[in-house]
């Protein structure tokens, strides 16, 4: 999911009071949501989004385009505010009785809105939509759009992954070969210590240390590429305290704490100017950050490090659709605006993956590798490495606290790895158990 | 307002023979009072004391603040009574209101003395204190965020020239919030310097005068006249920042985030985690009014012994 932000003044773009939060707590009900009124088409199908430059000119760009050519099918394309926020505005909208007909979501808030009868199941529209091409989308981002019943609440919006984006002139200062399609944790952690420089605050690698999902999901990677499981397959109970768990946490103490060839990121973003300065030399990151890369930096992308396999984790969102306005309008613009040739126009515009398979077929597809030749790799990563995706379950969130604290607390050195993942276990059956 | 409370028996005095006079009013004068106030009135009750209530109600709720709740009595209380954490973040709110309140107003008299002088540019000095109030948190935030990073942080790259260990600050479960501490007295100041200000020039000339006639030195006046005369300008500078301090939020919110490990979690940020990040409104609302006696009884207590205390405002 994009929970991380694109820009480190993306999350930092509100001011709450501290009263006016103990206040909104009883008053939200009063809050509409936001700017995303019916404005000046009447009738229309609201879109909330929460896109900003490129992908918010992207976007409207194709909402006239659809009401040039649907004059009587008309949708209001409009920002919601930061995505960041989007569930909060979305809950708020259904209280206030202004709700959306579609909006932007984080693939993680698909639990909360599917309990509401405010969101739209989607099943039966997919199945019998055979044009619609459901089993084109790439699966982590099907994935996210289905809930553990099977029932489909989205359509993709964006599938993001992660990937090993290092700075080249780095590895050539420090007589280092550029990260292969082989490279092993061992690889890694070695080019990492190599890379550093302690006396020029200079750093191997970075990792976002907020203890937020945006700490967990790197984690769930290097369990995957270990040959671990977050839960057992019912998602009834732990599964990451396991030897697969444990060489996972290891890596993570062993070059933060022994090797300290780590930058550990509060989760302002700073990492990104560092790597910007040539401070850092590997990030695991995805295309939204590549946009922010200064041109004068040369880099390259390469699938993440393995242990036993180069797994990544996908961060996908969707749009949810809500009870709300002309339903069949809604559905028809998503069908159009998700469709191979309409989303590769996004993608070429935005740097934005392809959500599906049949995309990378386009002729248009040579234009998006073209003006994006790092993206190769995050697109070879959906079809091939992007197996897994985290359990859409409603305890998700919590599970991701606890995990978070535990990864945090052994990459300050606070805890040894065994002892954080006991821990966290032990609080991961405990919310799943229902306590 | 400092100087409001240093006069207030005068106040106090021309209230009674108000109302001794208080016969004389018509009714129309009430009702064209209440007319004037009752916009205001409307407002506050509206927006502050329906939401407030509002709050109470809820705390007694299970509700994700957006779909109607269900009665669960007395629940949420005892859920915050065995939550560790609710426990860490009272510790750490505590901790850092013993922090800020004091250090600020310890600082912030020495430098209103300074800014009481006759100095050419004074007006250039008073802004520049004042400076750090009027500009926006995340602001703040974001400039000590650079300055307090630990791997290019300006305050590190000083400790180094130096040749003193390298701190974590935000990065560091022992440094976060006396780093929340140092951002928010560096912003805070200000407030507390411009109270000290107006109740050092409202020190009546005569009283340093006739110290003056009867051999009193400048620094023994400030130790002997002025410093006293502060007190009702400290006792609101006590309440004010102690109220707010317990409600430190924003500069949390744009900062560490209540991390690394909830070393920096206060209530109110707590309180915020719980109702909009786990959308467990009532358990929110039930911190929101535990936070919400807290304050009212330290106020009380802290607005009687500042009454009996400062007992030269009989002037």
């Amino acid at each position: 999911m994009r929970d991380t932000p694109r820009r480190a003044g993306r999350r930092l773009g509100v001011r709450v009071t501290a009263g006016a939060a103990t206040l909104a707590l009883a008053s939200l009900a009063a809050c509409s949501g936001g700017s995303g009124g019916s404005g000046g088409s009447h009738g229309a199908v609201v879109m909330w989004h929460g896109y900003t430059d490129v992908e918010a000119k992207a976007i409207a760009q194709l909402g006239q385009e659809w009401n040039a050519a649907h004059p009587d099918q008309k949708v209001n394309v409009t920002f919601g505010g930061s995505n960041d926020d989007a569930l909060k505005k979305t809950l708020a909208s259904f209280v206030s009785g202004k709700a959306p007909g579609i909006a932007y979501e984080f693939g993680s808030s698909i639990n909360t809105l599917a309990a509401r009868n405010q969101t739209q199941d989607l099943t039966s529209l997919v199945k019998s939509s055979p044009s619609f091409q459901w089993d084109d989308f790439f699966p982590a981002a099907r994935q996210a759009t289905t809930t553990p019943d099977g029932k489909i609440y989205g359509v993709p919006a964006l599938v993001d992954n992660l990937a090993l984006v290092y700075n080249k002139k780095l590895f050539d200062a420090a007589g280092l070969s550029y990260p292969t399609a082989n490279w092993t944790w061992d690889d890694f952690r070695a080019a990492a210590r190599k890379l550093t420089d302690a006396s020029q605050h200079r750093y191997g690698w970075a990792y976002v240390n907020d203890g937020t999902e945006d700490t967990v999901w790197r984690y769930i990677a290097m369990l995957w590429q270990a040959g671990g499981d977050l839960l057992t397959p019912d998602n009834k109970k732990a599964a990451f305290d396991s030897p697969a768990g444990l060489q996972a946490m290891q890596l993570l103490h062993d070059m933060s704490v022994t090797d300290h060839s780590v930058y550990l990121d509060t989760g302002d973003g700073q990492y990104q100017n560092l790597f910007n300065s040539g401070k850092i030399g590997m990030l695991w990151t995805g295309p939204w950050d590549l946009s922010g890369i200064n041109k004068d930096i040369s880099y390259g992308a390469q699938v993440l490090p393995a242990k036993v396999n180069h797994a990544t984790i996908a961060g996908p969102d969707n749009y949810m659709l809500f009870n709300k306005g002309d339903r069949k309008t809604a559905w028809a613009f998503l069908q159009w605006l998700d469709s191979a040739q309409t989303h590769l126009k996004f993608a070429v515009a935005t740097g934005d993956l392809p959500l599906r398979e049949s995309e990378t077929k386009l002729p248009g597809y040579k234009d998006f590798l073209k003006r994006y030749p790092a993206n190769e790799v995050f697109v070879d990563n959906l079809s091939k490495n992007a197996t897994k995706s985290r359990p859409n379950i409603p305890e998700y969130p919590k599970i991701s606290q606890a995990l978070g604290a535990a990864v945090q607390s052994v990459l300050l050195g606070k805890a040894q790895p065994q002892a954080a993942l006991d821990q966290a276990r032990q609080q991961v059956d405990q919310i799943l158990a229902g306590a | 307002m400092a100087v409001a409370t240093a006069r207030r028996p005068t106040g106090r005095r021309a209230a009674r023979a108000e109302r001794k006079r208080g016969g004389r009013f018509r009714r129309a004068d009430h009702l064209a009072g209440w007319a004037f106030v009752s916009p205001a009135v409307l407002l506050i009750a509206v927006f502050g004391l329906v939401p407030v209530l509002w709050s109470v109600l809820l705390s007694f709720q299970q509700t994700d603040l957006t779909s109607p709740g269900t009665w669960s009595g007395a629940a949420n209380y005892q859920k915050m009574v065995h939550d560790p954490v609710f426990w860490q973040a009272a510790r750490q709110t505590l901790y850092y209101c013993l922090m800020f309140v004091p250090v600020t107003m310890v600082l912030a008299i020495p430098i209103a003395v300074l800014l009481n002088q006759k100095v050419r540019g004074m007006t250039f000095y008073r802004m520049a204190v004042f400076a750090p109030l009027v500009t926006s948190t995340v602001a703040t935030g974001v400039i000590f965020s650079w300055l307090y990073n630990p791997q290019i942080g300006l305050i590190n790259a000083g400790l180094d020239k130096l040749g003193l260990p390298q701190q974590g600050f935000f990065q560091s479960t022992g440094e976060a919030l006396p780093a929340v501490v140092g951002m928010t007295v560096w912003g805070w100041l200000g407030f507390a310097v411009i109270i000290y200000l107006s109740a050092l020039q409202n020190v009546p000339r005569e009283l340093m005068e006739a110290a003056a006639l009867d051999g009193c030195g400048r620094v023994k006046a400030f130790w002997k006249v002025e410093l006293p005369l502060l007190a009702p300008a400290s006792s609101f500078l006590l309440v004010w920042l102690t109220i707010n301090a317990l409600q430190l939020f924003d500069e949390v919110y744009v900062t560490t985030k209540g991390g690394p490990l909830h070393a920096s979690t206060v209530l109110v940020y707590y309180l915020y985690q719980q109702a909009f990040v786990d959308f467990d409104g009532g358990y929110a609302a039930a911190i929101g009014c535990a936070l919400f006696v807290v304050i009212l009884i330290v106020t009380v207590v802290q607005l009687w012994l500042g009454r009996r205390s400062s007992h030269y405002e009989a002037g």
